[in-house]
C-alpha cells in the first residue's frame, strides 16, 4: 500500500469515528488494475477500502450536489484539478462551506486507461493529456492535507510526496498545448469546421454523462429536462445534438474549471474540451486572463458587469 | 456430415459487395472514432476483430424515430402515419451476446399480445449472421450469463473464426438463401478447419440463482451503497443491447403542425418516472439504480424466462464511475437477504 493511501485511510477513519463528518467520498481499487473508481463511505471500518493511485481520475466534487440540500457534513478528497470544482460549487452557492471538509492530496498525474492493451498485465501508461497540460497540480482549497500536499491558488509545480514522480511523468510539461486543438479547429475553413463538428455531434447519444459529472452543471432544473418549454427534446438528431453541445458549453462559460471530466466520460469520444477551451480562450481575450475556480473571492468574468465591458455584438 | 463452407478473410469485401446487391448490410465499422454497426459502403473501415462499442440494436430500434405527423387548426386535426418499414437488411458479424440481446428485444416488442410495428417490421426484414468469438474483450463476461461465445443457435447463419478464414453455416431459410448466393458467386469452398476454443475471460461472475436472491432484496441497504457513485446518466442503458425504454416526444414545426417521435429513454434519468402532477415514485438514485438491476436480473427473467443482461460488457467499459453489473451480481449474491 502506498503512503498516500495509508494517510487517506487513517484520516477517514478518524473523521468518521469522531463524527466530524457523516460521509466521506474517496476512491477505491476497482475490478482491474487500471481502475480506481469513486467510493462513498459512512463507517470508520470502511476506510480500509479507500485507495489512491494514478487511476483515481474521477473528480468527486460533482457528487456533492447530491447532498446540497442536506444537513450532513461530507468530507472528500481532491487532487489539484478537482479542487477547483469545490470553489465552483461554493461560488455558485450549491454547497455551504461548513458542510464540506476538503482533503487535499498530492497528485502524480493520472494515467490514460485507453492505452491499456492487456487487461491482465499492469504496465506503465502514458499520462492523460489533461495532466500533461495541468497548471494546478496542487489543491487550490483544502481544510486538511495528506501526503505532504500544499495549497496553492496560483499555477505551480507539483508538490508533496509525489512531486518528483509527477515531474518525471511529465505533469504540466505541455501547458503550452492547452489551446492547440482550438487553434487547429480555428484554422479550418467554415465548411471544414462544419463537417468536423457535424461528424462529432452525429455521434452524441444524449446520455448526459458530460452534464451529470460536471461540477459547473449544477442547475436545479436543467434546460434539457424541461421538455415542456419546447426548446429541445430527447431526440438525438444531429441538429438537436449540436444545440445541446453548444448550449451546454455556453451554460458553463466562465465557470468551467477545466477538469476535463466531461470529455473523459463521453462514451462517444466527442472532443468536448475543445468547445470549453474555445469559450475560455474567448473570455480570456475579451475580459483578461483568468482561471475559473481558483480564487473563492475573485470575481467571475461573466458574473460581473463593468461599464467598459466589451459589447461589440450590441 | 456436411463439410463446413468457408471464405478467406481476404475476400471479406467481395462477400459484402455481393450481399449489398440485395440488402443493406450492417457491419461493425469505425465511424468518427467510435466502433458501431453501420451500413456497408465501399471504403467502410470494417472492424471484425472486437465487438463494437455501440450495440447493434440501432438497426432494429433506432435512437430516434418518427411515428406520425400531425396538424391541428382549431377543431380540425389530422394525422399522417409514417411507414416504419425498411428494405431487406443483414446484420453481419453479430456476436453471441448481441444475438441474445435481440432475443430480449423480441420478447418485449413482439410477444405478450402486442406487436410493435416499428421494431417488428425491421426485425422481419433482417437476416442475422452471427460470428463466433475466440478472444473475448477486456469487459466481456457473456459466458457467465449463460451465453455461448462460440456460437448462437438463434441466428439465420453462423460464422466461425477459422484464423485466416470465416466458416459459415445456414440455420434458417433466410440463411440458406444467403449461403446459396455465396456459393453461386463462387465465394465459398469446403474446409476441414474448425473454430478454436474461446480464450479465458478476464471478467467472470456466478449469476446462478441471482433472480431468486433479488426477490428477497427489494429493501436491502445494498442499493443505497451501490447507487451513491452513480451519475444517473444514460451511458449504460444507451449502450446496452437489451435496454429498450423509449419516450414519446414531439417536434413542432410551428403552432399547428409537427411530428411525434419515439426516442431512447432510460430509468436512470431523474425525470423518467416523473408523473403529471409532480410525483416521482423513483425520487433518488437508490430507486433508479435498483430498478435498472432488478429489471435486468429479476423482473425480466420473471416475465420472460431469461436474464436481460447478456454479458456484452459495454456498460462496464463505459460507465464513468465503474458501477459494474458483475459487481452488483457478486455483492447481491453475497448479501444477507432482507426477507
Ligand atoms: S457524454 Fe457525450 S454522448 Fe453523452 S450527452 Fe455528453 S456529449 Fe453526448
Ligand atoms: S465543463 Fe467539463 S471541464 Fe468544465 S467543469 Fe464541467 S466537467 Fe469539468
Ligand atoms: S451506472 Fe454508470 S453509466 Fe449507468 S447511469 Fe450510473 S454512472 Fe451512468
Ligand atoms: S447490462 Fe451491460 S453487460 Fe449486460 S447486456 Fe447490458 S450493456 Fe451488456
Amino acid at each position: 500500500m502506498n503512503q498516500i493511501t495509508k494517510e487517506m485511510r487513517d484520516l477517514a477513519r478518524e473523521l468518521l469515528a469522531s463524527g466530524e463528518v457523516k460521509g466521506l467520498i474517496g476512491w477505491t481499487k476497482g475490478s482491474r488494475w487500471y481502475l480506481t473508481p469513486p467510493l462513498f463511505i459512512t463507517r470508520p471500518e470502511e476506510a480500509e477500502q479507500l485507495y489512491f493511485d494514478q487511476f483515481a481520475v474521477n473528480n468527486l466534487t460533482g457528487l456533492l450536489l447530491d447532498y446540497r440540500y442536506g444537513d450532513d457534513k461530507i468530507a472528500l478528497f481532491v487532487k489539484g484539478c478537482d479542487s477547483r470544482g469545490i470553489v465552483r460549487l461554493l461560488q455558485d452557492h450549491q454547497i455551504k462551506r461548513e458542510k464540506v471538509l476538503v482533503i487535499g492530496v498530492p497528485c502524480m498525474g493520472m494515467s490514460d486507461k485507453k492505452a491499456v492493451t492487456d487487461p491482465r498485465q499492469p504496465v506503465e501508461l502514458p499520462l492523460l493529456d489533461k495532466c500533461l497540460e495541468c497548471r494546478y497540480p496542487n489543491p487550490v482549497i483544502a481544510d486538511r492535507l495528506i501526503g505532504g500536499a500544499l495549497v496553492s491558488g496560483e499555477p505551480s509545480e507539483p508538490k508533496g510526496l509525489t512531486a518528483s514522480e509527477a515531474a518525471k511523468r511529465g505533469v504540466g510539461s505541455k501547458q503550452a498545448d492547452r489551446f492547440a486543438q482550438v487553434k487547429a479547429i480555428e484554422a479550418m475553413s467554415a465548411d471544414e469546421k462544419y463537417a468536423f463538428w457535424q461528424a462529432q455531434h452525429e455521434k452524441c447519444l444524449r446520455c448526459y454523462a458530460c452534464r451529470n459529472i460536471c461540477p459547473a452543471c449544477n442547475c436545479r432544473e436543467c434546460i434539457f429536462e424541461s421538455d415542456k418549454k419546447g426548446w429541445v427534446n430527447k431526440s438525438a438528431t444531429p441538429t438537436d445534438n449540436a444545440f445541446f453541445a453548444v448550449t451546454r458549453a455556453m451554460h458553463v462559460a466562465g465557470r468551467c474549471v477545466e477538469c476535463g471530466e466531461c470529455e473523459r466520460v463521453c462514451p462517444m469520444d466527442i472532443p468536448i474540451m475543445a468547445l470549453n477551451r474555445k469559450v475560455i480562450q474567448d473570455i480570456n481575450e475579451l475580459f483578461g486572463e483568468s482561471d475559473a475556480g481558483t480564487d473563492l473571492d475573485g470575481k467571475m468574468p461573466l458574473g460581473l458587469f463593468k461599464n467598459d465591458d466589451p459589447e461589440e455584438f450590441m | 456430415m456436411q463439410r463446413l463452407k468457408a471464405f478467406p478473410k481476404a475476400k471479406l469485401t467481395a462477400v459484402l459487395e455481393m450481399m449489398i446487391q440485395k440488402a443493406t448490410v450492417w457491419v461493425p465499422s469505425m465511424i468518427a472514432g467510435v466502433s458501431r454497426f453501420a451500413p456497408y459502403r465501399p471504403g467502410t473501415d470494417i472492424q471484425m476483430g472486437t465487438n463494437t462499442a455501440i450495440s447493434p440494436k440501432e438497426a432494429l430500434f433506432p435512437s430516434t424515430e418518427k411515428i406520425y405527423k400531425f396538424s391541428a387548426y382549431g377543431i380540425d386535426g389530422d394525422f399522417e402515419p409514417v411507414d416504419p418499414s425498411v428494405g431487406p437488411q443483414i446484420l453481419f458479424g453479430l456476436r453471441s451476446c448481441d444475438m441474445q440481446g435481440i432475443l430480449c428485444l423480441d420478447d418485449v416488442f413482439l410477444t405478450r399480445g402486442y406487436v410493435d410495428d416499428f421494431y417488428g417490421s425491421k426485425r422481419e426484414a433482417t437476416t442475422l449472421i452471427t460470428l463466433g468469438c475466440v478472444t473475448p474483450g477486456a469487459d466481456c463476461f457473456c459466458a457467465s450469463m449463460g451465453v455461448n461465445p462460440a456460437e448462437h443457435d438463434a441466428s439465420d447463419a453462423q460464422m466461425y473464426d477459422l484464423g485466416d478464414a470465416y466458416g459459415i453455416i445456414a440455420r434458417s431459410v433466410k440463411g440458406e438463401a444467403l449461403v446459396k448466393d455465396l456459393m453461386a458467386a463462387g465465394l465459398l469452398s469446403d474446409t476441414d478447419k474448425s473454430q478454436g476454443p474461446t480464450a479465458d475471460f478476464v471478467l467472470k461472475v456466478d449469476s446462478e440463482g441471482i433472480t431468486e436472491k433479488l426477490q428477497q432484496m427489494f429493501d436491502h441497504p445494498l442499493w443505497d451503497e451501490l447507487s451513491r457513485k452513480c451519475l444517473n446518466c444514460g451511458t449504460c442503458a444507451y449502450l446496452c443491447p437489451t435496454c429498450h425504454c423509449f419516450d414519446i416526444a414531439e417536434k413542432k414545426r410551428n403552432q399547428h403542425c409537427g411530428v411525434k417521435i419515439k426516442c431512447w429513454d432510460t430509468c436512470m434519468f431523474s425525470e423518467y418516472a416523473l408523473m403529471a402532477g409532480g410525483h416521482n415514485p423513483r425520487p433518488s438514485k437508490k430507486e433508479r439504480v435498483r430498478q435498472r438491476f432488478m429489471h435486468k436480473l429479476r423482473y425480466f427473467p420473471e416475465r420472460y424466462g431469461k436474464l436481460q443482461c447478456t454479458g456484452c460488457g459495454r456498460c462496464i467499459a463505459k460507465c464513468p464511475v465503474n458501477l459494474e453489473i458483475t459487481d452488483v451480481i457478486k455483492l447481491a449474491g453475497e448479501a444477507k437477504s432482507d426477507g
